[in-house]
Order: structure tokens, then C-alpha cells, then sequence
């Protein structure tokens, strides 16, 4: 036998050990020697979860995707048709600009964390968004679960609110968005509506005509009376869940708790009018009266961002309301004390071409984007990551869709390697990909 | 740029010892006379890296790998997965000069960290051949070994009491007749791993009444054998005896076999409810069940399964799933067609229902389809399935066709050989190529149409058109030219449009010669149009490739499709599909009864695949009638049809149910007043109740795309929700009506007739009467009895 050794060129792994090195302590273990507890010690850190930094996260949606060049990403120094209309303004943190119909972000910078570098590959609405909203790049059908049902999912109900909120609705373009894919019913969103409206309710969580305490003994009493079902049929999970879901929606009626997390009158006239009186800033407002009450998972889906003619129309329509109402809730939140543990995220499902095109918009850019995350240990004050001088690429620090998630899964304690399963079996990985965005934490 | 020259220099450096390292093992092999061989590659090494689960979808066989190390899953690629064990970071995964300590061996040794963790032992045999394989210098694949192509299990099907083991055997054939034992090198899996577990050297183990299948993989082959173990009953032979037709032989003859006692026959009242329920999707009215429930004839069942059969509900209710498996709805903005086309697509399968087409026919017509939409709608599933596609071969059009019309998800195979049947990804791309030639001309202010064709030969015939018009152009020129200069230079121009002409049409002909084929990306061979079980159909130039799959697929001996659309007419009939999904029929996913399967299959083929003949069977079968009552002994049974399964009522047959039976009924944005949810064309119609319900948005060909499941939003909807209770105070509705009779029993009674389909017990209006007699206003007491009714899961399920 020829004897070869391949042996010679150990390759080096970052921290200064070569993977030989780990060869021989493991080899050595084999021969009986004692394990100088390498293998226990890595083992532990594995098995160990990330700590929760944040017991709830809020998921503000820009649906559309927002334009980095005429918001968080100004490129003054760029061609007019690159650059666009607006002209950056200064932000309570020295050396950051915001573009001028951001007023009320420029002094809450400070308590943010702006990323300029979200990246990835798609230019597609529906793809993009599940890509965004599941970390998972699939079909635009949403072949994965989005975040919230994987938390919901893993967390479960705590108390009667459902650990899944979305505000007004679910994203959808065609087709709703943001699903519960492969996971399953009892984990979709629970849909809080435009608490905007007047007499904003939640749907079916109130009941058309009151009734009185007879009256709810009466329909429980005649309920148990007719439904004879269970004294015959035995061993119907169907029929188990129906009992349990019934009775949870009979509770919900008659709890206070229920009932007053969705309630905004119990705001004052002058905390709903800082939050805006609009779809969007009361939905702001009310995620942050969910988190306060232990939800896991509020969205708070604002759609309409797609603006691929007269960009400046319509952003000088959104933009002002995503200021007052995004603004209000990280200082309410911070002034509550609830942004120690409460992880907020904006982001859209891509950014928008640099150059304006001949309708006077700019379309679908998935190169490049900003986006902002506040809370919950998340630094302030910052910028992570940068885009060329046209806003085009990604120069520094890319942040993909996976690393968002996997840094949201992180924040909640939430494994994001934990292996799901499909009903036919298949095990799916909640990410496959991505890692902790740690410029947000240093 | 260093270190990329570098691993180019290594990898040669690596090659070279590769082959001393082969020719070494040679060496070997001859001098050592009788000890055995090294262990193949591709026959022991792969499969053990299978065995162990290490190439699993869940770690390195993932398409991205696992922590840098990536191979093919469960081992479809042994060639692929030899350069990544070899070439990759060689010195670390295989060390010729100490071969224990090759990460290869040491990570499922669990000598160094494994994210894994331990999958064999120092002793096993695992670890052993794959040390051998090592020290023999890790001989690659052999071209010249085939792999196994059958597998056996022993000791096949068998029954165990509950707590009994028993040890599987698993032999492999070869193509030259040899057979060896595999069972070390396989994989066991339950496919109900609540009725019996597996180990992972397949030893079998009961752990509850039941049946389930065990399967074994090896090397892409499954073998599954069925282990079942009675429950424990006494159960009288003549508690079978009482059948209607072959289906009850086949159902009770399972059912003896598990001691699983049948429960009774459905009363009359349940039955009529239920039937109409399933047939129509409607609630029958209370005259109606009373009626039924008078009528003295013995075959009065019978006579009311042909009459529902006939019934313009059954047609409403059969085209709505037409609908969700053919995906009618609006693809998305660029559908020119609008609603207006999904409505004709609607009236077209409503038609093939009103007639009972034979499904060949209905799978024909829509699969052939050619032309506009708005000649002939069925285009419409192509639009829908193949969306913005560029290529079908992308779009999902090749799933949603093995899905639709075979039960059959090729889908795994788009990427990656199917880990659950012999598909691989070569099958994907050559089944898609029977579609390479379909077109989709989308037009700005006229109808999408399908072309056969390819795109080239499209553009190209565009390009002929254009020079034609040139021509005559010139010609004309020519002729009206005044000066000889003017006439040379349009004689020239006509000259070369000419020859261009002449090009173009011998370009035309070239590529309507050309084979139809789609790209496999991975190999980035051309794949030509070939059925799933392999065989190619020959192809004439100008035919549209198509006409061969449907052949291939309507074959009456083609069992993928008539067992899909049976199993699909059983589960919307019996609650479970004979096999689960009803979208993923697949060897190692076997029918709970095989022998109802091919008795089925045979009467639908030999009755020219007539829909409704199948139904009248399930529907005059004892099975089907049985109530849903269960017996203590019968209880656990989800499986084999003891007794109907209770099941929640689907979206749209609810919500026309609530409005019967309150005799209030809905509105949809666009439709008349009083077009129930069942005749509804489009999915997209805005509707809360349906949504919630889960009635199919047909984005995907899914049979899962349809809920079926209980949801808190559902609960909180029907018991507080305005729709419910605005329904049942509506002025001119059931309870106002009933409200101006003062016999309270006959108010009761018409309440329960309307809701739940038979009069009040005792206990019911004793109940009722006592909430009356508490002095509350009268009108309020119904108002609260109503809602309890339509509460109740005696309402909202058919049982």
C-alpha cells in the first residue's frame, strides 16, 4: 500500500484552531481517553436556545414596496432622475438624513435602527412577500408559513388573545397573504379590522344585539339541550375542536380582557390623534395595545406602496401617515417602557427602481431597500449596511430575507433551525438559511 | 483568485491519488482470496449514508446542504454525492492515513460535534464497511453495477397482537437474477406510526388496533407490506351479513378481519338529511324529510339517490368540484379574460356535469383544448396553471396536471428525485415536454389563445408575415418605378426579401420538425415527452404532443387515472379518501382497502368511466348508509368505515344551509338575490363566511387548497357574528313567519325539521318548553333557540 497523507494542509477555521485540531480531541475520546468535554460543552450551546430578547414582535408591512430613494435612503449627489424630488433633512442623530416627509422619523432616529441594505432576487409581489414575511423563498402561492403562524405555532394561546394579529388584515395582492401554509387553520391570523372606523368592533368578537345574563344562560342551557351530537359520536376530532373553539368564542364575548384589548375608546382623544386618525395610525395603536397584553405576533399590514406612476402623488399621501402613525408608536412604546421587550420591524417586500421611469414612478427592486428595526435590545441611533451612489446595489452589510426572520426567531426565543412537519411528513427546517443581522445588537 | 488555484491544484493532486488509490484496492481484492470485496459505492456506501438518514431532506440531502457538507437526497446522485465526499475538503471527510479519524466516520460516531448526532455505533456495521470503504482508497461508482430493481419484504402482510414484534427482511433482485439481503442497508417507515412503530433495523412493533403499512426503502425502491392488528372484540359473524353491494364485501370483509363490528343502518330522517347534504350540497326542506320519512316503499333510498341524481342541485354542486379540481378562477391581472371567462368556463363544465360526460372525455377536452377563450373556455386551465410563465416547463402546469387528473405529485421531482417513489427528476422534465409545444397567445384587447406550436416557430411565422407584406410592397414599387434607378433599387429589395422569405420558411419547417422536448436543468439535457411509467410515444412532426399523454392517461388500464378520480368521489362521499391525500396515490402510500380499490377502479373503467355510476354504488352501499352513531367497540376507527364520519358541512354548503334554513337567503356582489354559494362560478366573489370556511381559493391544484378544518374565527363567526343572527331576525324569514303560529309544539318542531332534520325529542322540547315557561318575551326564547340550533354540530356537520 502506498502511504498517502493528505494530512499536511490543514485548512485554518476562523478562530485560529484548524479542524485537525478537533479531529484529534474527538479521535482521542474514541480511544477511551476522556473527552476533555469539547463535545459536551458544543452539544450544550446547541441545545441551548437563543434567550428571548423580545416577548412580542410587531410587523409593520409596507405592501408595494416602499421607495429606500424617497424615504430612508436619499442619494442627493445622484442624477434628478435618480435622486427624484425630495431633499434629505437632518435626524436627531448626527449625520443621518431623512427625506423631508419623514419630520417626525428625523427625531426618532434615535430610537431606531435604519438598514439600508435589504437585498434579494425578486421582483415579484406575491414572491417577494412570502419571501419577506416567511424568510423562505418559495412559490408565490406561500408554500411557507409566515412568521407569525410559526409563532403562533410555537407559542400557542396565552389567555384568550390569540398569539397571531394581524391589523387591518392580511397582506394580499391577488391572494391573501401571509398564511399559515402547511401548518394549518388554528394557526392563521386572527383578522382585528381597520380600527379606524367608527364604532370599530372586531368582528364577532362583539355580539350584534347585547344579551343579558338570562339570555346567555338561556342559548348555553338550549346549546346543550340540541346538540346531542357527542352522546352518540365518539372519538371525532372534528367535533373535539368545534367543543373547544365554541367555548373559547362564548369567553371571549364575556371577557373583559378580550374584549378591552380591542376596544379603542379606552384611548384618550389625544393619544389617537398623535397616532393619526387614519387606517393606519389607529392600527398602530392598537398593536401596541395587543403587544401590552401579551400578543406574540401583531402585523400591521398597510398596502398601496406600489407606486410605479406619480411616485410623488402617492407618496406624499403615505408617506406623512406612516410619520405620524410608525413615529408615535416606537416613542409611545419607549415611553411605556414596552420597547425593552417588544421587537418592532418595518419593511416592505422590496425597494423600488432608482430611476424614475416615464410615468413619473419607479417599479419592483429587489436589489436594494431599507428597512427599520427598533426594540428589544436592538441598538439605536444606527445605520447598518449602505447602497451605491444611485441607490441601486448593495455595497455593505446585505441583509436577506432569511437574516430578518432568523433575527425575529431569535428575538423570541424561537429556534429558527427547529425542524416543522409537513401533514404528509416532510420535515421542513423553519429557515433554511439566513443568520442573526448582529449589527443590530452592537 | 490564491486560494481557487490552489484547490484547483489540490483537486488534481487529489485525482491522481484517487486512482492509485483504486487501482491499490484492485490490488487488494485479488490478494485477499476470500475475504469480501470493498464495499461498493454505489450498492453499500450510498444506501448506508441513507440508512443512517444523513443525505434525509432534513440534513445534508437539503438542496442547500447542511453546515457546508451536501448530498444528494437520500441518494438519488451516487456520482454527484462522490465528488462531494471526495473532492470536497478531502483530507477532512476521507483520510487515507487515518482512516478512523475521516470526519466521514467520525461525525455520525459522534467523535467530534455532530448537529446530527450519534447515528451509528463504533461496531455497527455501518461504521465498519464504511472504514473498509475508506482503507480500499474510497473506490468511486462503478459504471458497470446496476441497481437493484425489486424489493421484497418478508415475512409480508401479518397481523400482531398488540405489544408483538416482528423482525422485516428485505431482499433486493438484481437485473441478472442475483438477490441479496438488504435490510441492514434500509430504511423502515410506518405510515401511521400510531397503530404500529418501526426500528431502524426493521423491527416491527403494534402499538394499537388498527392496520398500517410498513414500508422499506433501498436505493429509490419501496416495498411496503401491511401489518394489522385486530381489535379486541367478539364480534358475531352475522354482524357482516347484511350487505347491499360489492362495496359492503370489500368494506365489511376489512372490517371483520380487524374485529371492527359495523354500527347500525342510518334512521330514515338522518339518512335524507344526509344524502341531500352530500349529493346536492343542500339542506332538504321539512316537507321533504317528512315525506321521505312516511313513505312506506323498501327501495324508497334508492329512488331517492336516482332522483338526487337527476336534480339541478346535483348539478350546481358536482360543477363546483369540477371547479376547484380544474382551478376556475382568475389567474391574476394579465387574465384578460376577467370573470367573464371564468363564468364561461363554469358553463362549460356545467354542461359535461348536466350530460355526465365520461371523465375521459371531460380530461380529454380540457387537456386538448386549442383556440380562444372565448370559443372555447377550457383554455382557461391553461391560463391558470401555466400564469406568467415563460416556459411551461417552469410554471406549475406539469404538478397541477399529475395532481388534477392522476393524483399524483411530481412536483418533489421539479428539483430533486421524488424520496417517496421511483419519479426522478428526468420523469418531471420528460412528463412537461408533453406540453413543450403549448403556446399562450396573450393579446391586450382580444381573447388569450393556445397555440401548438413552439415560440420560435411563432416569432418565425410573425417574421414571414411581415416579409410577405414587403414583397408585394415592392412588387409594387417595381411596377410603378419611373427612372431605371429607382426600379434596379426596388428589383434589389425584392430580390433580398426573397431570399429572406425563402430562409424564414425553411426555418418554419425546421422547427416544426423539431421533436418537442423541454431542457432538464440540472443535466441540461433535452428531455422529450414520456408517460410516468416510462414509455415514449412516438411523435410525427405537426402532431400536438399532448394527444400522447392524453392516450397514455385515459388507457383504461391506467390506474393513477381512474383511481384518482374514484378515491376523490369516495372521500367527498365518506369523509376519508381510500387513499390519504387523495392528491398523492403513490406505491408507498397503498389504499386502506386494496381490494375495494380494484373492484372500483374495474367498474368505473368497464362502465366507460361514468361518474355517476360510481356514485350510485357508494351511494346504495350499506357502508354509506350506516349511521354514524358509534359503538364502543367501533369508536377508534377512523379508517375503514365502521360508521360515517361526522364532518364539519363545507364552506359553501353551510352557508346555503343557514340560509334555508332561516329562509333568508344571500346576496353576492354581482349575482342575483338567492343564487346560492353552491352555483357561485368564481372563488374570488367576496364573501367573510366563505372565506373563513375554507372553501377553495384554486390558486394551487391541492386537494388541501379546500379546509376542512374547525377554526376559532369560525366559531366566533356563526355563535356572535351578524350574518347568523341578522338571518334568523329577518323580516320576512322562517322564525317571523312561524312566529304568527301559537302551537308552540308546531313551532318547535318546524325549527328542528328545518335545521336538523327530524322533530324535537322529549328531552329537546322539554328543554325548550322550560325556556318558554321562564317569562321571558316568546319571540326572544325562538330567537335563542334558533341560534342554539344552528349551533349545534348537529347542524353544522353532516352526520
Amino acid at each position: 500500500m502506498i502511504d498517502v497523507s493528505l494530512g499536511h494542509q490543514p485548512s485554518r477555521l476562523c478562530n485560529g484552531a484548524t479542524r485537525r485540531d478537533f479531529l484529534r480531541v474527538g479521535s482521542l475520546g474514541l480511544l477511551g481517553f476522556s473527552l476533555p468535554g469539547l463535545l459536551r460543552l458544543q452539544q450544550a450551546r446547541g441545545a441551548d436556545q437563543p434567550p428571548a430578547r423580545a416577548k412580542s414582535v410587531i410587523l409593520v408591512y409596507l405592501g408595494g414596496g416602499l421607495s429606500h430613494h424617497d424615504s430612508f435612503d436619499l442619494k442627493p449627489d445622484a442624477p434628478e432622475e435618480i435622486r427624484g424630488k425630495y431633499k434629505p433633512i437632518a435626524s436627531n442623530v448626527s449625520g443621518l438624513q431623512v427625506g423631508e416627509l419623514l419630520p417626525c422619523m428625523a427625531r426618532t432616529m434615535d430610537k431606531v435602527c435604519l438598514v439600508r441594505s435589504g437585498s434579494h432576487e425578486n421582483d415579484h409581489h406575491e414572491t417577494a412577500t412570502n419571501w419577506v414575511l416567511s424568510g423562505r423563498f418559495g412559490s408565490p402561492f406561500g408554500d411557507y408559513p409566515s412568521m407569525g403562524a410559526v409563532v403562533a405555532h410555537e407559542s400557542g394561546f396565552s389567555g384568550l388573545l390569540p398569539p397571531y394579529v394581524a391589523v387591518p388584515k392580511n397582506p394580499a395582492f391577488t391572494w391573501e397573504l401571509g398564511k399559515s401554509a402547511f401548518l394549518g387553520g388554528r394557526f392563521e391570523s386572527f383578522k382585528a379590522g381597520d380600527p379606524n372606523q367608527p364604532d370599530y368592533k372586531v368582528r364577532d368578537l362583539s355580539l350584534p344585539q347585547p344579551l343579558t345574563p338570562k339570555a346567555t344562560q338561556r342559548r348555553k342551557s338550549l346549546l346543550a339541550a340540541v346538540d346531542t351530537l357527542n352522546a352518540h359520536v365518539k372519538g371525532n376530532d372534528q367535533m373535539a375542536t368545534y367543543d373547544e373553539f365554541q367555548q373559547r368564542a362564548a369567553e371571549m364575548i364575556l371577557s373583559p380582557e378580550a374584549q378591552g384589548a380591542f376596544d379603542m375608546n379606552r384611548e384618550s382623544a389625544s393619544t389617537r390623534d398623535a397616532y393619526g386618525r387614519n387606517e393606519f395610525g389607529q392600527s398602530c395603536l392598537l398593536a401596541r395595545r395587543l403587544v401590552e397584553r401579551g400578543v406574540r405576533f401583531v402585523t400591521v399590514n398597510s398596502g398601496g406602496w406600489d407606486h410605479h406612476k406619480k411616485i410623488w402623488d402617492g407618496l406624499e399621501k403615505k408617506l406623512p401617515v406612516f410619520d405620524q402613525g410608525f413615529s408615535m408608536m416606537i416613542r409611545d412604546l419607549s415611553a411605556r417602557g414596552l420597547l425593552d421587550d417588544t421587537l418592532v420591524v418595518a419593511i416592505g417586500e422590496f425597494g423600488r427602481t432608482p430611476k424614475i421611469n416615464k410615468d413619473a414612478g419607479r417599479d419592483h427592486w429587489g436589489r436594494a431597500g431599507s428597512m427599520i428595526f427598533a426594540g428589544a435590545g436592538v441598538s439605536s441611533g444606527k445605520v447598518v449596511g449602505a447602497t451605491d451612489k444611485e441607490g441601486a446595489f448593495v455595497t455593505d452589510r446585505p441583509v436577506r430575507p432569511a437574516d430578518v426572520a432568523f433575527t425575529i426567531f431569535s428575538a423570541l426565543g424561537i429556534n429558527p433551525r427547529k425542524q416543522l412537519h409537513t401533514p404528509e411528513g416532510r420535515p421542513v427546517e423553519i429557515l433554511s438559511e439566513g443568520s442573526l443581522i448582529d449589527e443590530l445588537y452592537t | 483568485m490564491n486560494s481557487q488555484a490552489s484547490n484547483t491544484t489540490s483537486n488534481v493532486f487529489i485525482g491522481a491519488l484517487l486512482c492509485l488509490g483504486l487501482l491499490c484496492s484492485c490490488g487488494i481484492a485479488t490478494a485477499a482470496t476470500d475475504a469480501e470485496s470493498p464495499p461498493s459505492f454505489r450498492q453499500e456506501i450510498v444506501p448506508i449514508l441513507t440508512a443512517a438518514g444523513c443525505n434525509s431532506g432534513g440534513c445534508h440531502g437539503k438542496l442547500a446542504g447542511q453546515n457546508g457538507f451536501r448530498l444528494s437526497l437520500r441518494g438519488y446522485a451516487p456520482e454527484q454525492d462522490y465528488l462531494s465526499l471526495t473532492n470536497e475538503l478531502i483530507a477532512r471527510r476521507i483520510n487515507f492515513a487515518a482512516p478512523s479519524e475521516s470526519l466521514l466516520l467520525q461525525k455520525p460516531l459522534g467523535g467530534v460535534p455532530h448537529e446530527g448526532g450519534v447515528r451509528f455505533g463504533l461496531k455497527d456495521r455501518a461504521a465498519v464497511r464504511l472504514r473498509e470503504w475508506i482503507e480500499a482508497r474510497a473506490p468511486g461508482p462503478d459504471a458497470r453495477e446496476s441497481d437493484a430493481v425489486r424489493l421484497e419484504v418478508l415475512p409480508g402482510d401479518r397481523e400482531l397482537a398488540v405489544g408483538q414484534t416482528q423482525q422485516l427482511n428485505v431482499r433486493a433482485y438484481y437485473p441478472d437474477g442475483s438477490a441479496h439481503d438488504v435490510t441492514w442497508l434500509s430504511m423502515f417507515y410506518s405510515n401511521d406510526q400510531t397503530v404500529a412503530e418501526v426500528t431502524r433495523g426493521g423491527r416491527v412493533k403494534s402499538i394499537r388496533p388498527g392496520s398500517t403499512s410498513i414500508r422499506a426503502h433501498f436505493q429509490g425502491l419501496v416495498g411496503t407490506v401491511e401489518f394489522s392488528t385486530p381489535f379486541p372484540n367478539t364480534v358475531p359473524p352475522d354482524r357482516y351479513s347484511r350487505q347491499n353491494n360489492l362495496i359492503d364485501e370489500h368494506v365489511f370483509a376489512r372490517l371483520q378481519a380487524l374485529h371492527l363490528p359495523p354500527s347500525g343502518l342510518s334512521d330514515d330522517a338522518t339518512f335524507v338529511r344526509r344524502v341531500y347534504l352530500d349529493v346536492t350540497g343542500c339542506l332538504p326542506t321539512a316537507a321533504q324529510v317528512t315525506a321521505f320519512v312516511a313513505a312506506p316503499e323498501s327501495d324508497k333510498r334508492s329512488k331517492l339517490i336516482d332522483a338526487l341524481l337527476q336534480s339541478p342541485e346535483y348539478v350546481d354542486y358536482w360543477t363546483l368540484q369540477l371547479g376547484d379540481l380544474l382551478q376556475n378562477r382568475k389567474e391574476r391581472d394579465h387574465d384578460v379574460r376577467g370573470v367573464k371567462g371564468v363564468r364561461a368556463f363554469q358553463e362549460w363544465l356545467r354542461g359535461q356535469v348536466t350530460a355526465n360526460r365520461p371523465w375521459d372525455q371531460i380530461a380529454r377536452d380540457v387537456l386538448l383544448s386549442t383556440g380562444d377563450t372565448t370559443h372555447v373556455p377550457q383554455v382557461g386551465y391553461f391560463i391558470v396553471s401555466i400564469g406568467e410563465k415563460q416556459n411551461v416547463e417552469e410554471s406549475e402546469l406539469p404538478d397541477s396536471v399529475a395532481m388534477s387528473f392522476l393524483g399524483t405529485r411530481i412536483g418533489c421531482a421539479r428539483c430533486h428525485n421524488h424520496p417517496l417513489e421511483k419519479y426522478t427528476q428526468d420523469d418531471f422534465y420528460h412528463f412537461a415536454a408533453y406540453f413543450s409545444q403549448v403556446v399562450l397567445k396573450r393579446q391586450e384587447k382580444e381573447a388569450t389563445t393556445l397555440l401548438v406550436g413552439t415560440r420560435n416557430s411563432e416569432e418565425i411565422r410573425k417574421q414571414i408575415t411581415e416579409v410577405e407584406k414587403a414583397i408585394a410592397e415592392s412588387t409594387s414599387t417595381v411596377a410603378a418605378s419611373k427612372t431605371d434607378e429607382e426600379s434596379k433599387k426596388s428589383a434589389a429589395q425584392l430580390k433580398d426579401s426573397g431570399k429572406r422569405l425563402a430562409d424564414l420558411q425553411k426555418q418554419l419547417s425546421s422547427a416544426m420538425a423539431r421533436a418537442p422536448g423541454v431542457t432538464q436543468p440540472r443535466t441540461g439535457k433535452m428531455m422529450v415527452p414520456q408517460s410516468l411509467d416510462r414509455v415514449a410515444p412516438t411523435w410525427k412532426p405537426g402532431e400536438d404532443p399532448r394527444t400522447a399523454l392524453v392516450a397514455w392517461m385515459t388507457n383504461p388500464s391506467n390506474r393513477a387515472f381512474s383511481g384518482n378520480i374514484v378515491n376523490r368521489l369516495w372521500r367527498h362521499y365518506l369523509g376519508i379518501g381510500l387513499v390519504e391525500p387523495v392528491d398523492d396515490l403513490r406505491s408507498s402510500n397503498p389504499p386502506s382497502n386494496p381490494a375495494l380499490w380494484a373492484a372500483l377502479n374495474r367498474e368505473f373503467v368497464t362502465h366507460q368511466f361514468d361518474l355517476k355510476h360510481v356514485m350510485r354504488l357508494i351511494l346504495n352501499s350499506r357502508t354509506y348508509q350506516l349511521s354514524s352513531d358509534t359503538l364502543p367497540e367501533n369508536e377508534q376507527d377512523r379508517r375503514f368505515h365502521s360508521h360515517y364520519y361526522a364532518r364539519r358541512l363545507p364552506a359553501e354548503v353551510l352557508s346555503d344551509a343557514i340560509s334555508t334554513a332561516t329562509g333568508a337567503p344571500d346576496q353576492f356582489a354581482g349575482y342575483p338575490l338567492g343564487m346560492r354559494a353552491t352555483q357561485l362560478p368564481d372563488s374570488g366573489v367576496a364573501s367573510y363566511f366563505l372565506t373563513v370556511f375554507g372553501r377553495s381559493e384554486r390558486v394551487t391544484a391541492c386537494a388541501c387548497e379546500r379546509t376542512t378544518e374547525v377554526t376559532l374565527t369560525q366559531l366566533l363567526h356563526l355563535g356572535n357574528g351578524e350574518a347568523v343572527s341578522a338571518k334568523v331576525r329577518a323580516t320576512n324569514g322562517r322564525l317571523s313567519q312561524l312566529l304568527k303560529e301559537a302551537d308552540d309544539r308546531k313551532v318547535i318542531d318546524e325549527l328542528f325539521l328545518s335545521t336538523m332534520g327530524h322533530p324535537a325529542g322529549t328531552a329537546e322540547s322539554q328543554a325548550v318548553q322550560n325556556a318558554l315557561a321562564d317569562g321571558d318575551p316568546r319571540e326572544e326564547v325562538y330567537r335563542d333557540l334558533f341560534w342554539a340550533l344552528l349551533n349545534s354540530k348537529n347542524f353544522t356537520f353532516n352526520h
